[in-house]
């Protein structure tokens, strides 16, 4: 999620789309709104992905409200828990909440962004001490574990958004590995 | 890169124990050996029964084949352990160690564990500092910043482990954090 042109991060988490109201009459782009008019109409509200929104709302032909992954509700259901939220319901599956944040927030002016900022790294915090515990759970138990983690649990790794996830397989794997050590080779060497 | 992503940002726990191998440790020779030349130095002569000093990769190779007898280094001990242990427990810092304790302790323990005094109680108690630390270190992943995050004392095997999820979740965190100087 880098502003990186090649970085496939970025790329994903651009294709989430956002809602603008044009400010000017488009003709011929009607299919962008998914109906089926040939023309964009001013004040029209048509759902767009990010990467074309950028230029669009740079160009100052719309404008364009939070959308709903960030909205009030959102942010206040993140205030109270933040584990217990899926991101993952939010952008859809192998989505990038955090990504699709860090988008928007390049977007907008200052004090809103800086509000979508601490709302991203409280998140962030809150569910960090929670991914390595699962992480380090599931290390330990190896192939055959799993079937006994509570509900609450299975529910939260479903609701990981794919930064969360690579962190978890981060630290499996390397706890895994350092665990296989300590327990290894006890009297088998060289 | 052709290594797997899992070792990208880390070591794996083998080549760290063969790199802690060099550590120079006390041992009793059985056999005689003239000064020889090694890559990293010359070793020896051997004369039983007069101590001397070798790295521990000679040291297991020698006990390995019943020619040696390993002397725990000063740390490796009951006392020791037991103190560092309560230390552990009662204060939030991590406790001094010796920075490759781990592996050190892990080689001797698996090849030399009849020139120990009480292998079993030994190997519990670095069990039980090695929980307590890593329950600390836990506790240390609140308090993660994206431009810093200190913790003293860790000794290299504990870093190891923690390398790659922190780093990247530190990477994430200065993607996240970084507005207020910039802007549109």
């Amino acid at each position: 999620m880098d502003n990186d042109y090649f970085s496939i991060d970025a790329i994903l988490a651009e294709n989430q789309k956002i809602q603008c109201t044009f400010k000017v009459d488009i003709p011929d782009m009607g299919h962008l709104g998914g109906g089926s008019e040939r023309d964009i109409k001013s004040l029209a509200k048509v759902p767009i992905p990010i990467w074309l929104a950028y230029i669009v709302l740079y160009s100052d032909w719309a404008d364009f409200s939070i959308p709903t992954p960030f909205g009030a509700r959102v942010r206040n259901a993140l205030k109270a828990e933040s584990r217990s939220v899926k991101l993952s319901g939010l952008v859809g599956a192998g989505g990038l909440w955090y990504g699709f944040g860090k988008m928007i927030m390049d977007i907008l002016s200052d004090e809103q962004a800086n509000e979508i900022s601490e709302v991203l790294t409280k998140t962030f915090r809150g569910r960090l001490t929670e991914v390595v515990d699962q992480a380090q759970h599931f290390a330990a138990l190896g192939p055959s574990g799993g079937g006994s983690s509570g509900d609450t649990s299975l529910s939260f790794r479903e609701g990981l958004d794919s930064t969360e996830r690579e962190l978890f397989a981060l630290a499996q794997a390397s706890t895994k590995r350092t665990k296989r050590w300590y327990e290894g080779n006890n009297r088998t060497r060289r | 890169m052709a290594l797997p992503v899992s070792i990208r940002a880390s070591v794996t726990p083998l080549e760290l124990e063969l790199i802690a191998s060099e550590t120079l440790v006390d041992i009793v020779p059985l056999i005689s050996m003239e000064k020889t030349a090694f890559i990293s130095g010359a070793y020896g002569p051997l004369r039983p029964p007069v101590k001397s000093r070798i790295p521990l990769w000679m040291a297991t190779n020698l006990k390995l084949k019943k020619k040696c007898h390993i002397v725990p280094p000063d740390w490796l001990n009951i006392e020791f352990l037991q103190e560092r242990l309560t230390h552990e427990t009662s204060y939030p810092a991590f406790s001094d160690l010796p920075f490759r304790f781990a592996e050190i302790a892990k080689v001797i323990l698996d090849v030399a564990s009849d020139d120990l005094q009480n292998p079993d109680k030994i190997r519990s108690l670095l069990k039980d500092l090695r929980e307590a630390r890593q329950a600390k270190s836990r506790e240390g992943l609140q308090k993660l910043d994206h431009s810093e995050l200190s913790l003293p004392n860790l000794c290299s095997m504990e870093i190891n482990e923690i390398r790659p999820f922190f780093i990247q979740a530190m990477s994430v965190l200065t993607k996240l954090v970084r507005e207020p100087t910039a802007g549109p």
